[in-house]
This record gives structure tokens, sequence and C-alpha cells, in this order.
């Protein structure tokens, strides 16, 4: 088949997954949008009655909300990991994810976005976050990482977003050849007016560059300032400076899973199996078990420190974490995020979809798990015995939470109906490298 | 002032190349030659003697502005009000390089798109109004001059 007969059923297969939604994807978008709703009428309840309606309250004063924070910022990452580090390192594979992955990042940050406002409780007064001169002419304290939060969150929501449009451009002026109608018009505005030229392609180019080589660092700044929400302070099991490194693979860890939870279904839903091949999942799952070696390297390094340090108040901490209140938890978190995965040293591990799907969902409690356990246990004995106790989420807790995997996941299912979900360009762009390496090959 | 076009149109990017190449021996100034395509081919920047893009310029002051906009403003604010916190110095830089940093990558990169749709031409009314269609095939276009 010639390069152009391949672009032209590409395009055709990738934008039919576009065509009028079936009522499974109705069904599903009902339930996303029903737990959503959910969410939003326990966080009004909780913002009409008060914050005693949720479980947290002295000594444990960040519980779930931090916890799905953290998740959701995490879930972003393997976003601008996969789109901008892969592509500066020009991993051809890149391009069967990177589209869907990028979307997964911007509603990821959006879902993150809304807990501290949740976790605020009087939300409306969220705006006392941004920097501007109370009624007493008092700044902002720019030493606070809560503060360095703001800056960092705001940012790689605003570029991963410009990444995400950019990407779509080429691509949506191939929608626009292939719709008509109010859909059409809708296309060529969001266009702009791309048709392919020279010039335009040669700015592009830079841009995208130029965009991976700022998101790069950014992906990396951002979970370490998170992590300093916890560092930063002088809370035993918090304050240790392999919090921020530690933090990026775990982020890393879960979006990657998270990936692999998308696309397994994603590719036979939509039928798009000839360009999200096994092969493509199984390199994404050498990637999970990479972060998931860091991972634990990290928890083992967390306990070698405690130990170390010779500070009863540390080592305390960490005999708690595995023999107290949550050690059930800590022990999910284990298995899930370090026993689990070495399966994928085992190939045929790797190349089952089945197990690789599953997995990733077991990762994901584990991330999850982690991120509650160490928010959880540090706060619930820190220094004084008196004040010492525990954290159970109430009912509000876990519809709010609910309610994030809703939000995330009907602006998923948007996306798959109103935007091409892998990259047309890009896969043109390695098709036509694959047709290169095969005439080489032939030539040889 | 251009009035009419002459078109071919290529399923091959090598046979496209070629051609474009041909023109330019033919004497076909660059200026005259529009090219379409589905997705970049190496060497047609060189064929069209088109310079690097000048987009890393808008990148390098938007992150510079970024950097000295971000460190300015925290400077105001803690001279504005000097409240010691923690202990620490009212400049205290480590702390600061957090925001800067987070700054000069918003600003680079917001600088970075303002700087492509500049550059690119884009938003353009008239393709947006009337697109050019390429359906997957290269496309050169020599402008005739009247």
């Amino acid at each position: 088949m010639s390069l152009r007969a391949c672009a032209e059923k590409l395009e055709a297969d990738v934008l039919a997954a576009m065509r009028k939604p079936s009522a499974a994807w109705w069904i599903a978008l009902f339930i996303a949008a029903g737990c959503f709703a959910l969410g939003m009428g326990l966080w009004l309840y909780m913002m009409l009655t008060g914050m005693g309606v949720a479980g947290i309250r002295h000594p444990v004063g960040w519980g779930v909300f931090i916890t799905d924070f953290v998740f959701w910022v995490g879930i972003a990452h393997s976003g601008t990991l996969i789109s901008a580090v892969l592509f500066l390192f020009r991993a051809q594979f890149r391009s069967s994810f990177n589209r869907f992955a990028e979307a997964m990042t911007v509603f990821a940050v959006m879902t993150a976005g809304l807990f501290p406002l949740i976790h605020l409780g009087r939300g409306w007064l969220a705006y006392w976050l941004f920097p501007y001169p109370n009624d007493r002419l008092l700044w902002v304290n720019f030493r606070s990482p809560l503060l360095w939060d703001v800056f960092a969150v705001s940012t790689y929501f605003t570029i991963s977003a410009i990444f995400f449009y950019v990407g779509l451009i080429p691509d949506l002026a191939l929608v626009r050849r292939r719709t008509t109608g109010l859909r059409n018009w809708l296309y060529r505005l969001l266009a702009i007016g791309w048709t392919g030229t020279a010039p335009q392609w040669n700015h592009y180019n830079q841009l995208y560059l130029f965009l991976a080589a700022l998101a790069t660092p950014l992906v990396i700044s951002v979970h370490s300032v998170v992590s300093w929400d916890f560092a930063m302070s002088i809370v035993p099991g918090w304050h240790t400076t392999i919090f921020a490194p530690y933090f990026v693979a775990g982020a890393i860890f879960s979006g990657t899973a998270m990936v692999i939870t998308l696309a397994v279904p994603m590719r036979r839903i939509l039928r798009l199996e000839p360009y999200i091949t096994v092969d493509h999942i199984e390199k994404l799952s050498k990637l999970l078990l990479f972060t998931s070696l860091i991972v634990t390297y990290a928890y083992v390094v967390e306990i070698a420190l405690a130990w170390y340090s010779g500070h009863a108040f540390e080592t305390q901490h960490f005999s708690y974490r595995f023999f107290g209140d949550y050690a059930p938890l800590y022990a999910v978190m284990v298995f899930c995020n370090c026993i689990l995965p070495l399966a994928i040293f085992w190939r045929r591990a790797r190349r089952s979809l089945t197990f690789l799907f599953v997995m990733s969902i077991a990762v994901n409690i584990g991330m999850w798990l982690e991120r509650f356990v160490i928010i959880v246990t540090a706060l619930a004995k820190e220094y004084d015995p008196y004040s010492w106790g525990t954290y159970k989420p109430t009912y509000v807790e876990v519809g709010i939470t609910l309610g994030s995997f809703g939000m995330f996941f009907m602006f998923f299912l948007l996306f798959t109906k109103l935007l091409p979900v892998v990259s047309i360009t890009e896969i043109k762009e390695r098709q036509r490298h694959e047709h290169e390496s095969d005439a080489v090959a032939v030539r040889a | 002032m251009s009035t009419k076009a002459t078109q071919w149109r290529f399923e091959r990017e090598d046979e496209f190349l070629e051609k474009l190449r041909e023109l330019r021996r033919q004497g076909v100034p660059a200026r005259r030659l529009d090219v379409l395509m589905p997705i970049p081919v190496a060497g047609v920047e060189e064929v069209l003697e088109l310079r690097p893009s000048p987009l890393r310029f808008f990148t390098l002051a938007g992150a510079v502005m970024g950097a000295v906009a971000g460190l300015a403003f925290i400077l105001y604010t803690v001279h504005d009000w000097p409240l010691v916190t923690g202990g620490k110095p009212l400049v205290s830089i480590p702390p600061f390089v957090v925001v800067v940093f987070a700054c000069t990558i918003l600003l680079g990169g917001l600088a970075s798109l303002l700087g492509f749709l500049h550059l690119s031409r884009m938003p353009a009314i008239p393709t947006i109004v009337a697109p050019l269609e390429h359906e997957n095939y290269y496309v050169i276009r020599v402008q005739e001059e009247a």
C-alpha cells in the first residue's frame, strides 16, 4: 500500500472513532456525569453545612482531599512525560499515546485543581491564594510551599493546555476536511487556518520543540513542589530530602498506569489496534517497571534514612506505618506498587493486555494508597502522644473522590468523540519512517 | 502581484522534492513557490531558502521577561510590607527560585505560542473561511507574476 493510501486509511480509522456515539458510550457518559454531579452536590452540602461533615479534624487535618490532589497531579505527569520527554528522546512509540495522554494531563490537572478549593472549606475565598495585598496591605508569603503550588500547578495547567492544543492543530485541519455543517465550522475555527505550508511547518516544529523543552523541567518541578508541601514541614515521615525525586517517579509511575488503563479498552472499542499495538503497550509497560523500581528504591531509602537518623520520632513513625492502624493499607500499597509490577520482567505478562490492564488498575489503587498512607500516618502520630489520633474518611469525602473520577472520565469520554484520540500527523510521520526503514532493508 | 498559479501534486515525497529542486534549477525564485505538505519534509527549507525560524527569540524574550518580572514582583512585595517569617531573611533566594522558575516557563511558553501565531500569520481568516485542502498530497504551486 502506498504511503498516501496508508495515510487515508489512518485518517478514516481514527476519525471513525469520532462518529455517532454508541449506546455504551452514552451509558458510560451518564455514569461518569452522575458521579461528577454527586461529587459536586456533596461539595455544596459541605460548604452549606461546614467542614465537620468531612472526617478531617485534629490531629489529621489533611486527609482524602489532599490525597486526591496529589493523586490527580501525579496522573497528569505521564502525559507530559510521553509528549515532551519521549519527544526529546525521539521515542517513536510515543505517537500511539501522546494525544490521549496529553488530554489526560489537562483533565487530571483540572480535577486536581479542584481539591485545594474543596479542602479550603470556604471555596468562594479561593482567590486569597493569588498574590495580591490583603486589607492590611500584607502580601502573600513567597516562602510558603503552598504558594509555590499555586504557581507550579497553574503554570503546569497552562503549558499542558498549550501543548495539547498545538499538537492538535494539524489534525484539526484534517478533521475539518472530513466533516460537514456546524461541526465543519467548529473545526475550521479551531484549526485557525492551518494549511501546512513550508513556513508554517518550519515555525510549528520549532514551537513543538521549545514547548517540549519547557515542559520537561516543568514536569519534574511540579511534583517536586507538591512533595515540598510535605517535606518542608518538620513532621516525621515527611521531612526528608528524598521526597522530590520520590514523588516525581511515583507520579510518572501512576500516570503511566493510567495511560495503560485507558489505552487497553480504548484501542479495542475504537478499533485502533493497528496504531496502538501490543508492542507499543509493551514499551510503555517497561516504563512502568522502571518507575516501579525507582519507587521501590525510594520506599527502602526512606526507611533506611529514618533508621540511620537515630531520631526517635522518625523511627516511631515508620514502625507505626508498618504495624499501626493503617498497616493493611501499607501492605496493599507495597504489593501493588513494588511486587505486582515485577511480573513485567516476564515477557508473557508484559504482552498480555488483560494482565497489564488489571495491573495498571492495581497500581493506581496502590499509588492512591501511597499518598493516603504518607499523609495520614504522619499526622495521626506526630510528636506529642497527647494529641495522637486516627482518621477515617466520611461518605462526603468518599463521594467527592468518586465525583473526581466522574469528572475525569466524563471529560475523557467527551474528548474521544470530539477530537482525534491519536495524533494522525505524528503517526503519518512514523509510517513514513517505517516505510523508509523497510525500503533500506529491501535494498540491503 | 500574483494573479494565477500553476499547480502540481504528488503522492510521493521524493518526487515532490525532486520537482521542487527542478523548478529552482529552472530559475523559479523561491518567493514564487508555495508548498502544502501533510507532514513536514526534510530538505524543503533548503530548497525554498527558508531561514531557521526566529521563534526562538520569542521564547527567549518570554522566558527572560518571566524570570525578571517574577523576581522583581517578589522583591517588591517583600519590601513593600517587610514581614519576617520563620526567621528567614527578607530576600530568601532559594524559595523565590521556585516561583521565578514557574514564571520563566509560563511566560516562555505563552510567548512561544504568540510568536508562532504571529510568524505563521494565524489565525488566518481567508483560510478559515475557505480552507486550502491537499488531501495527503504534496502540492507545489508556482505563482505567476502579472
